[in-house]
């Protein structure tokens, strides 16, 4: 964990200050609805259909223990009991009161956590790899470059009043599990043959009504210019964004319009006439942020846990969690657990302190021992969460929908609740394997329906709620936009289709295909001959 | 007419007389018009003949006018009105970082249109100096609107030490 | 016969709030009817200068079921329920006929036909 100091922490104080103000103006009439509505927004809080609702920055993903608690303090004091993780990495509180807001900002500064550019049109919380400092893939942690940018894109002068919304990814694993070709800007860090490290600049990715996949606009970022060279991106977009219309004001627009190669020479051109010293952090600075993750103290530990292996092969509900819930480490001895969010219950304290939030919306506990596995699971076992079902079918993706947002057009969690249903016998999932589904009740496309293996979009025909299906979309290193299946179908026939679907993959699939590489080698008609009836 | 709020030093702010006057489009100036404010196209056409009468001008740049239309001008500009249209739209930080920062204009930078003190830091950080609120602020709101936070993540115009500059002892 | 209600969200604590004659009532129960879409815009109008009470007030159209008026649109039910997920959150946690009535009539959630029988247009 990056550890906050005085001047960090200033800028939280100051800006739940801020924010305090601005609420007494608005309550005061001093302020319009038009004009803290951007103010609001730009803290988190929205008004949604039952009340506001307040979304909390979880940067780029990584909470304390002690973080976690202040969290589930807040929503036991100021809200119903329970938040709701986003594809964003942060977390939603839905019964906020506006007149509470300000005490909720003072709880969350307390433990170095904020509400700052959660929403409006800013450059928006980093998302990065939840396996970040534990992965033994990545050519460095890409934490370090995410807490850089967290801090440059803070109240940052010049940038917080964009066009549009703005969303950055950081990975440094080959194993990209950001979305980031589907952010506006993705970096992916590498070593080039010199070993030097730089960032692979994608631009331009997005959802909402147009999906893009971004393009390259720079090989090999040094990273050391990583800040001037993001500013240089911005001012292009800042300056040249469309304004006119919401719909085609997000960068993606802009370089598709442009061309990728004009929009990088605009931007090189920016870049070269920026006082980049000015800009760029000195090494020292970085070396400061790096140091002040700290360090964890791993174990000298073997690398197979005759523990871990004995309760393994004694309990099979171990076994399975083991197959589908655990990840390698990059230290002997340890295990990278994922925690199920796709079932109810709280999560208990074991792996350093830290919990990740990943953008398929459940928990990473980065450093656990081997040894300690099998009381790791046997905790979330008590609690409700041993769900062992990461990426597979009942791991479901899905936006508030309806049942929240001011927005959406349909619901989506019901609609994920009934799937999951469908593929709650663990031996049936597992026989499915990797398949990813992913919801959304409206075109914004928060719950990433254009990268779901099984896309499954809401839109609203005539009052009624329809679900338009998408296959072969791909969030991650062989991202991939999903096709339109066919008509939208009802409600109470997403699950039937959705099973209908995977009827089609079991007959289709050779060996061990997973269901991305069946559709991606048969194409749409056995899938669409599956769903509809008279498709033949 | 809103008032003018002018930056007084480091961080005071006070309250100012408009000298410029503003002309409409069809309008000429009176012979005591010393300092003018006119659009970007009027200044384009008849700037040269008001700069040799001797009088101050004034240049009010719309958010689509792009500030290097201004640029081998600026010595002899002695004020830019940069217009926010709407409050939300966030290119007029960007024109105020370049004429500080690319084109070194010392001249006054001037915020006018949906003016709230809510973007009094953002405009002082991009280096406006000078403020028409569209909300009643007065100066010491002002003030303490611009310099609500103790300190700052980024270098920008103002100069003000960045907190990694802070951090090395610096600033 | 159109058949209308007045809606806002409260802005203080950002509640549901349907206009009742003259004032702001929590529950979709007390809301005022409006059968004279004259009536309707004329409170809208006193609803809209209430700028420190209320957040966008706007009118919803409502249709009877069984002799209880609801909301046309699906959205406006769930507005006037709470979330589906949580029956025991919000204003369905009071219960009452009004609330069943919403409920049972769910547009929504109304099925179109079973899979299989879904036709692709030709």
């Amino acid at each position: 964990m990056y550890r906050y100091d005085a001047i960090d922490k200033s800028v939280i104080e100051d800006r739940a200050a801020e924010f305090r103000d601005q609420v007494a103006r608005r309550l005061s009439g001093a302020l319009t609805e038009d004009q803290f509505k951007p103010l609001r927004l730009m803290n988190g809080l929205y008004l949604q259909l039952h009340g506001y609702m307040l979304r909390v920055a979880i940067p780029y993903g990584s909470l304390s223990a002690n973080q976690l608690r202040g969290l589930a303090r807040i929503g036991r004091t100021h809200d119903k009991g329970y938040g709701h993780f986003t594809t964003r990495q942060n977390v939603q509180f839905n019964w906020i009161k506006l007149s509470e807001a300000p005490d909720v900002l003072d709880a969350l500064a307390e433990v170095d956590l904020h509400a700052i550019q959660t929403s409006g049109n800013c450059i928006r919380n980093t998302t990065s790899d939840p396996c970040a400092g534990a992965t033994a893939e990545e050519v460095d942690d890409p934490r370090v470059w995410c807490e850089a940018i967290r801090q440059w894109s803070t109240l940052h002068p010049e940038f917080g009043y964009l066009p549009r919304k703005f969303k950055i990814a950081v990975t440094a694993s080959a194993q990209d599990r950001t979305a980031a070709k589907v952010h506006d800007i993705g970096l992916v860090l590498r070593r080039n043959r010199e070993g030097q490290l730089g960032f692979e600049v994608m631009v331009g990715g997005g959802m909402g009504r147009t999906p893009y996949l971004g393009t390259t606009i720079r090989q090999h970022l040094p990273v050391n210019h990583l800040l001037s060279y993001l500013s240089a991106v911005l001012r292009v977009y800042n300056r040249h964004g469309r304004r006119d219309n919401i719909y085609k004001a997000r960068i993606k627009i802009l370089v598709a319009a442009l061309g990728a190669e004009d929009f990088a020479r605009q931007v090189d051109a920016e870049w070269t006439a920026m006082d980049r010293q000015a800009v760029d952090l000195p090494d020292i600075e970085l070396a400061r942020i790096r140091g002040a993750f700290g360090y964890v103290p791993f174990a000298d530990l073997p690398p197979v846990s005759g523990v871990f292996e004995a309760a393994r092969k004694a309990d099979p509900a171990l076994a399975r969690f083991a197959r589908n819930n655990v990840k390698a480490h990059k230290v002997a001895g340890y295990a990278i657990v994922n925690v199920s969010l796709k079932a109810p219950g709280e999560v208990p304290g074991y792996g350093h302190s830290e919990v990740r939030v990943t953008h398929e919306q459940n928990l990473v506990l980065p450093h656990v021992k081997l040894d300690d596995l099998a009381a790791v699971h046997a905790g979330l076992t008590a609690a409700g969460l041993a769900a062992s079902n990461i990426n597979l079918a009942s791991d479901i993706i899905a936006c508030p929908g309806l049942d929240y947002c001011a927005l959406a057009n349909t619901r989506a969690i019901p609609v994920a609740q009934s799937i999951a249903r469908r593929f709650a016998e663990p031996d049936v999932a597992e026989s499915i394997g990797e398949l990813k589904i992913k919801i959304s009740g409206c075109i914004n496309a928060c719950g990433h329906h254009h990268v779901g293996h099984i896309g499954i979009l809401g839109v609203d025909k005539k009052g009624e709620e329809f679900f338009q299906l998408t296959l072969g979309g791909s969030g991650a290193e062989d991202a991939s936009l999903g096709d339109v299946l066919g008509p939208a179908v009802a409600y109470d026939q997403v699950t039937p289709a959705v099973d209908a679907l995977v009827e089609a993959y079991l007959r289709e699939r050779r060996g061990a295909e997973r269901f991305l590489d069946t559709y991606r080698r048969v194409g749409l008609a056995p899938f669409k001959a599956a769903v509809y009836a008279d498709a033949h | 007419m809103p008032m003018l709020i002018e930056r007084e030093g480091v961080t005071a702010f006070t309250e100012a007389v408009d000298t410029f006057v503003r002309l409409a489009e069809d309008e000429a100036p009176e012979a005591d018009h010393t300092d003018l404010l006119v659009s970007f196209a009027r200044f384009q056409a008849e700037g040269e003949g008001w700069l040799a009468e001797g009088r101050r001008m004034g240049v009010w740049l719309s958010a689509v006018e792009p500030v290097e239309g201004l640029a081998y001008d600026l010595p002899r500009i002695s004020l830019v009105a940069l217009e926010f249209a709407k409050f939300r739209d966030g290119r007029a930080f960007s024109a105020a970082t370049l004429l500080r920062q690319r084109y070194g204009y010392a001249g006054q930078i001037r915020a006018v249109g949906e003016v709230l003190r809510d973007l009094a830091k953002d405009m002082v950080r991009c280096g406006f100096d000078s403020f028409e609120p569209a909300d009643d602020s007065t100066p010491e709101q002002w003030a303490a609107s611009a310099f609500r936070f103790r300190h700052v993540y980024q270098s920008a115009a103002d100069r003000r030490a960045p907190a990694f500059r802070e951090r090395m002892g610096e600033g | 016969m159109s058949l209308a209600a007045l809606t806002a969200s409260n802005l203080r604590d950002g509640e549901v709030v349907f206009w009742a004659l003259g004032r702001w009532a929590p529950r979709f129960a007390d809301a005022e009817l409006f059968d004279d879409p004259e009536l309707g815009q004329a409170a809208l109008i006193l609803a809209k200068a209430q700028s420190t009470v209320v957040v966008d007030p706007y009118l919803i159209d409502l249709e009877l079921e069984d002799g209880i008026a609801v909301p046309t649109s699906y959205r406006e039910r769930v507005r006037a329920l709470g979330p589906t997920i949580h029956p025991e959150m919000g204003k369905q946690a009071e219960g009452g006929v009004v609330i069943q009535a919403l409920r049972v009539h769910s547009g929504g959630a109304r099925s179109s036909g079973r899979l299989g029988l879904i036709r692709l247009k030709k």
